[in-house]
């Protein structure tokens, strides 16, 4: 995850928007002609340090307690045993929101998300589409019914191979053909 | 002789005070259409166990001695009125200084073979646990298929709300842990749903609340694909049962603005949202199955609140009927301004409604969208939907119910309640019922009557209609009484197997024609509905020889003359004729009816022969 949060990071380094004052503005380096390759590495113009928590930067973020409590409760996570517990916790969540923030920082005004590689030409898209002639058989089965001639779905029993194995089996507790769970005694999460 | 008196049926229903001579219900046995049987005498042999040898006689008019029931019923809501002591849900619409606002998020299930993301077939009370594919329990390693036939019902169900279907969406993931979810997250469409900006009209024939008009029109935010979660089968203790048979099923969730403000208005919506869907096919199973379920968001502000801000709204889940809805809201409005008005403040909140209760319950705090944690979902490509198909859809769409009903209203003339009501009914059978009988009913007028000589359709329409649903509603109301053989059943192309469409329309051409006197035709269909007629219903009459023989215009005159001798101040009334007296005149008639052989009268003849003579004797 850090890797490729850290290759995105130096993809997008142009559109770094300096608002820390470290590191950050010397990623718009402007070489001079006459520097070689050799003195351009030679000097490192960002770390992946600076994402660390370190005494340059601002004081961490507070967590509460309760908002530690309430993620892990999201996550369906165990809570803290003891006190020491928590504040490593929350320590360690402090160190993950440094490298978080440092990413939210990016400016992707005008970016569109990459939710997954695709191939998004033309082509791809058109054969994508869903259209008549991919329904036009599941519509052909309709019949029309009463007065109006309502187009109604015929019923059929549709047997399917993704049906052909055992469900229960992967049960660790079931009573008859149900799977069985137990609650705590009071449900906390619930669903939405 | 066996006939109860008016006087005793009222003291029975409205004073609750039995009978000296006996079980009601018991004797009603013998005469269970009080007036309208009587006039069938022997030997029409289908009321064998109807014994009244008198004529008619029992119009409620005819009992001068007691309070007639109709006057004592107006009697009692004028008390009630009065005293004001029970506020009728009339009045619990608004509350003033309290402006109340809703808004709905319906989710239903769409009408489709397989479900949303794995070509398992959906179900209904199978047995449990079968229809599970390896995506449905997110068993590692199985991907989504998104199943192409679900953009059916779904597009058609957006078009019915007047949506923009839009030619790319994409589904996300909203992420909670609960066992009815295995996957830990919910695929539904937050970011970039298929449909948006619809909005449906409901009009005052629908029901809306009064203080709405004559119609209000709700926004459609939204309309979005996502996966229904297992079925929960709560055991005693902390023991919970599932069934994943309704896992990854396709949902629509209907989202709308924040536009209602009355809550008879947000049933109705519910309510018109539901016939909807089902007219197109889209979702088949009513709230009554659980293919519908409705979640409220309220608030209420201080009419005078000059930001206009909207107060901070709870979200009442899972509200199964229609009337819970209503309901849900006046409870939660009610203990908003409660708490407001104490002082408090309203916690954003999600609520429950228990059906028969008063008050609804506090579920939990409100998760934020951020506690979701909303993503994208990496896995589903775009939904991607071809103009070509919401074209087709589109022209092919049912026709809707508000055409329908405008058709019944204006050119069949049913009233609007009479029309709603016909096409509600019996899943909306009854009113295809209504077609058949319809077309065979006018199929034989024109058999017998020449192209010019034919009536109006309004003037058989409406009769048809009226039959269907008030004569035949009438049958089943004895389905209590040991001779009725229960409800009526129709399919849903319109047959009903109690009274057949070719037996209640020979029955109504007859009517219609005057060959037989209403009287006869509700005895009639009462056998047909008992199955006591064996060789038809033209067999009954001729057989029992009921024609009806209208008395002649000679006769019905005399007849009024008769009726109005000594009737002198009744009479007088009539002398100033910019106030018709339309119940003194309706007095004569029923006098008439008594003096003469009531059988043989047509009422609408008789009052037309009455006001001439009423006319006459005022020489005009």
């Amino acid at each position: 995850m850090s890797l490729c949060a850290r290759c995105r990071l130096s993809c997008l380094g142009q559109n770094l928007r300096p608002r820390q004052t470290t590191a950050t503005a010397s990623l718009s380096t402007k070489s001079s002609p006459s520097s070689t390759a050799h003195d351009i590495l030679s000097k490192p113009t960002w770390s992946v340090s600076s994402l660390l928590p370190s005494e340059s930067h601002s004081a961490p973020e507070i967590i509460t307690p309760s908002q530690l409590h309430h993620l892990l409760r999201l996550s369906a996570l165990p809570l803290p045993k003891s006190p020491a517990e928590e504040q490593s916790m929350i320590a360690t969540l402090q160190s993950q929101l440094q490298f978080a923030r440092a990413v939210q920082r990016v400016d992707t005004k005008g970016v569109e998300p990459l939710r997954a590689i695709r191939d998004e030409t033309e082509a791809a898209v058109k054969e994508m589409t869903i259209g008549l002639e991919d329904l036009e058989e599941v519509l052909a089965k309709e019949t029309l019914v009463g007065h109006y001639q309502r187009p109604r779905r015929a019923k059929e029993r549709i047997e399917s191979d993704a049906e052909n194995w055992d469900a229960l089996a992967t049960a660790s507790k079931k009573a008859g053909k149900y799977f069985v769970v137990e609650s705590g005694k009071k449900a906390e999460a619930g669903e939405p | 002789m066996s006939r109860r008196s008016v006087g005793e049926l009222s003291r029975y229903l409205l004073e609750g005070r039995i009978s000296q001579r006996g079980c009601i219900n018991g004797r009603r046995l013998s005469s269970r259409t009080v007036p309208v049987w009587s006039s069938l005498r022997p030997p029409y042999a289908l009321r064998h166990l109807h014994t009244q040898p008198e004529p008619a006689a029992a119009a409620a008019s005819s009992q001068p001695i007691h309070v007639p029931l109709r006057k004592q019923l107006k009697e009692q809501a004028k008390q009630a009125k009065k005293q004001g002591k029970k506020k009728s849900k009339g009045d619990s619409q608004t509350v003033d200084g309290w402006e109340l606002t809703v808004g709905i998020e319906i989710h239903a299930q769409l009408n489709t073979s397989r479900k949303l993301f794995s070509p398992a077939a959906t179900s209904f009370n199978d047995e449990p646990n079968s229809h599970v594919a390896l995506f449905d329990v997110a068993m590692p390693g199985s991907q989504p298929l998104f199943q192409k036939e679900t953009l059916i019902p779904a597009i058609r169900a957006a078009l019915a709300l007047n949506c923009e279907i839009q030619p790319i969406s994409r589904f996300d993931r909203k992420h909670y842990f609960w066992w009815d979810q295995p996957s830990g997250y919910q695929i539904t469409q937050f970011y970039e749903p298929f449909a948006k900006k619809g909005h449906i009209t409901l009009l005052a024939r629908d029901g809306i609340s009064t203080e709405d008009g004559e119609s209000v029109t709700v926004g459609i935010k939204q309309v979005q694909l996502e996966q229904d979660t297992a079925k929960t089968l709560a055991q005693t203790g902390s023991v919970h049962w599932l069934d994943f048979n309704r896992v990854g099923v396709p949902l629509i969730e209907i989202i709308t603005e924040p536009e209602i403000h009355h809550p008879r208005t947000a049933a109705v919506f519910v309510r018109k949202i539901q016939l909807l869907l089902n007219t197109v096919d889209s979702c088949v199973s009513g709230m009554e199955t659980g293919g519908l379920r409705a979640d409220v968001n309220v608030s209420v502000r201080r009419t005078d609140d000059p930001s206009k801000k909207l107060g901070t709204r709870t979200e009442i889940k899972n509200l199964s009927t229609i009337k819970a809805v209503e309901d849900a809201i006046i409870a939660e409005r009610d203990r908003q301004i409660r708490q407001l008005e104490a002082g408090g403040v309203i916690a954003g909140e999600t609520r429950g409604w228990t059906i028969g209760s008063k008050e609804t319950r506090r579920l939990r705090g409100k998760e934020g969208e951020v506690d979701y944690r909303y993503m994208p979902d990496p896995d589903l490509p775009p939904l991607v939907i071809g103009n070509d198909l919401v074209q087709r859809l589109q022209t092919s769409l049912a026709v809707l119910p508000d055409t329908e009903l405008d058709k019944l209203v204006n050119h069949y003339g049913l009233t609007p309640k009479d029309a709603l009501s016909l096409i509600t009914l019996d899943n909306g059978s009854r009113v295809q019922y209504f077609y058949r009988v319809l077309a065979l009913l006018e199929s034989k007028l024109q058999a017998e009557l020449d192209i010019a000589d034919l009536p109006e359709v309004k003037s058989y329409s409406t009769l048809a209609g009226n039959w269907i649903l008030h004569e035949l509603g009438r049958l089943t109301t004895y389905k209590a009484g040991p001779l009725a053989s229960g409800d009526l059943s129709f399919t849903q192309l319109g047959e009903c197997a109690q009274v057949s469409e070719e037996d209640l329309s020979q029955l109504l051409y007859h009517l219609y024609r005057k060959h037989i006197t209403g009287k006869v035709a509700k005895e009639l269909l009462m056998a047909v509905y008992l199955g006591e007629l064996e060789g038809g219903i033209l067999e009954a009459i001729n057989g029992n020889d009921l024609w009806f023989k209208e008395i002649s215009q000679e006769e019905y005159e005399a007849l009024a003359a008769e009726a109005a001798a000594g009737e002198d101040k009744v009479l007088e009334e009539f002398a100033d004729e910019q106030k018709y007296p339309q119940g003194k005149l309706m007095y004569l008639v029923g006098k008439m009816m008594r003096l003469g052989p009531t059988e043989r009268i047509d009422p609408a003849v008789a009052e037309n022969a009455m006001r001439q003579w009423i006319e006459r004797f005022h020489g005009r």
